[in-house]
């Protein structure tokens, strides 16, 4: 138990699914902290020191793209990984998300597994 | 699409009509003029003029008969610029009559002050303003014309300048009947045409317009559209995450030791919920071909590297049920299409296919390449389709049930989809299948050479 817990941040509006996904998260030894919108969200980005973000494409006030591009093209936490959750699945989006650097893209409904296998392969 | 064509088709229709109209009327000068000179001769008048008037006039339309005929066949743009040739030949022509018909002594020198009055010095419309202009560019062409007539460069068939002006004017005023009437009809039909081709052209500036307000209008619904399906996906989406996500921590037993009976019916709405997903996808995929949103990226694509993805895509499926996928490519197909829908359509099939195929059976990916299109085929040994059946099957919402089918079942939507963007593509697709003797699905593409 020396190690250190991997926080992360979660962004998303949907209350339901922040439950759902801080229980599963925590379950699996992860520390969780959570914001409900965009400013929000860039905000704990930058100050809670997050070792990983999961992002909802549609977020109040800024949406997810927008958060992703500002974080990515900030040198100080362009390292931070970025996993997007989108209900979208057209190609333009899968795009845009890999245009905004997000370093991996996951839609809805999702796999528990899936999620779980990439954030372990984007924390190394 | 097809009521837009047709407007243009009616402009293009009304224009030549006139046009038609036009060079009728060039016809009926020439037949006036005939008379003319019947009446000059019968009345013993000079009917010199109206001999240098016919032929002159006569050869003048049949050019331009013959000038129409060849362009006949061209499409509208052509037509507008058609009518600088004209103003042009107009204009040579004129001075040409004027030159012949004794250069300073021609009275039809009369014909550009007729022009340029009725064209009321272009004040009052498009069409007059380019009659005003011709008749300025007409009235300096006579100019250079007497110029050169004057210093001898030209020859001159009158007496012209060795003529007192006394003597000039009294000869020309002696010819007024002729002239006169003759200016008004050279005048009429010029003027005519000028006008026609001015009118013409506003018409269809006006008809751009109104097109365009309609495009806008189009594109600002489309957007809409689009907006209101990503967000109606949005909003079906999340609610499923929400209860999969939930039913997934109970299965999974994190908040809680779980029955086998209670795990059961857990995974069984997980499902279910993965059902949900998948039939939310395949309607509002339907729902944009059907109102041709989903938006085609055509491109040079090698209808067989296609193929060949969705192959490499179902290996670890069909090695599962021991099936033995094969392909037939003829080399590289190249072509004009959207490779990333094609291969949804292939991906289908093939999935199709290895469900309805029992195990250790075979099924067979290709291509065919035809002069004017190219094929693409999945081939299965599996169960067949009765003939009754084969129509329905690309419905949308139609499923055919099979005894003994194990397996996920979808929405029935799949093949629909299919033949929505095969058909957006303008190909075909159908199958050739008997029950018990396997299936071979078949799309047809057109092959358009593409220049490079």
């Amino acid at each position: 138990m020396s190690e250190k817990k991997m926080k992360i941040l979660l962004v998303e509006d949907e209350p339901d699914m922040v439950e759902a996904v801080r229980i599963r998260l925590e379950a699996n030894g992860f520390d969780v902290i959570t914001a409900s919108d965009g400013p929000d969200g860039l905000n704990k980005a930058r100050t809670a020191g997050p070792d990983l973000v999961i992002l909802d494409v549609m977020l109040p006030k800024m949406d997810g793209f927008k958060v992703c591009r500002m974080l990515k093209f900030d040198e100080k936490y362009r390292k931070i990984p970025i996993i997007m959750f989108t209900a979208r699945t057209q190609q333009a989006d899968l795009a845009q998300g890999k245009e905004m650097g997000a370093d991996a893209y996951i839609t809805k409904p999702f796999k528990s597994e899936e999620l779980l296998a990439k954030i372990r392969e984007l924390l190394g | 699409m097809s009521e837009r064509k047709n407007g243009e088709q009616l402009v293009i229709h009304d224009i030549k009509d006139k046009i038609l109209w036009a060079v009728k009327v060039r016809h009926a000068i020439v037949v006036l003029s005939l008379c003319l000179m019947l009446f000059a001769f019968f009345n013993k008048l000079d009917i010199g003029l109206s001999l240098g008037l016919i032929p002159f006039v006569a050869a003048y339309n049949i050019v331009a008969h013959i000038i129409y005929r060849l362009k006949k066949n061209y499409q509208l743009w052509q037509i507008i610029s058609f009518r600088s040739v004209f103003q042009v030949f107009d204009v040579l022509a004129i001075t040409f009559l004027i030159y012949i018909t004794g250069g300073l002594e021609s009275p039809y020198w009369f014909l550009y002050l007729v022009l340029i009055v009725i064209s009321g010095f272009g004040a009052y419309s498009y069409a007059a303003f380019s009659v005003f202009l011709i008749a300025i560019f007409s009235a300096v062409f006579y100019l250079g014309l007497l110029l050169l007539t004057y210093r001898g460069v030209i020859p001159t068939y009158g007496p012209g300048f060795m003529l007192s002006p006394q003597e000039l004017l009294r000869s020309i005023f002696n010819k007024a009947v002729f002239t006169t009437v003759s200016f008004f009809l050279f005048a009429a039909t010029i003027y005519y045409f000028t006008k026609l081709i001015g009118e013409q052209r506003q018409q269809l500036s006006q008809k751009n317009k109104e097109l365009l307000v309609a495009l806008g209008e189009l594109k600002d619904l489309d957007r809409v559209k689009d907006e209101f399906i990503s967000n109606a996906s949005h909003e079906l989406r999340t609610p499923l995450s929400v209860i999969r996500e939930n039913v997934s921590l109970v299965n999974d037993g994190i908040v809680g030791k779980v029955s086998q009976k209670q795990k059961k019916l857990l995974m069984s709405s997980q499902a279910n919920v993965d059902r949900l997903a998948r039939i939310l996808d395949n309607m509002l995929d339907i729902s944009k071909i059907e109102s041709r949103m989903l938006a085609l990226n055509r491109q040079r694509a090698d209808l067989c590297e296609v193929a060949s993805k969705a192959v490499e895509l179902f290996g670890k499926k069909a090695r599962d049920k021991n099936i033995r996928i094969e392909t037939r490519f003829p080399g590289k197909v190249v072509a004009w299409f959207d490779p990333d829908q094609v291969l949804r359509v292939y991906i289908n099939l093939l999935d199709n296919a290895i469900k309805f195929t029992a195990e250790k059976g075979a099924v067979t990916v290709g291509v065919e390449v035809f002069p004017r299109e190219m094929r693409g085929f999945v081939e299965d040994d599996g169960i067949g389709i009765a003939s009754a059946d084969r129509a329905r099957i690309f419905e949308r919402f139609t499923r055919i049930d099979a005894e003994g089918l194990v397996g996920r079942r979808g929405a029935g939507l799949g093949l629909s989809i299919c033949k929505g963007i095969i058909e957006m593509q303008n190909g075909r697709i159908w199958v050739e299948s008997d029950p018990g003797k396997g299936s071979r699905f078949v799309f047809a593409l057109p092959r358009v050479e593409v220049n490079e």
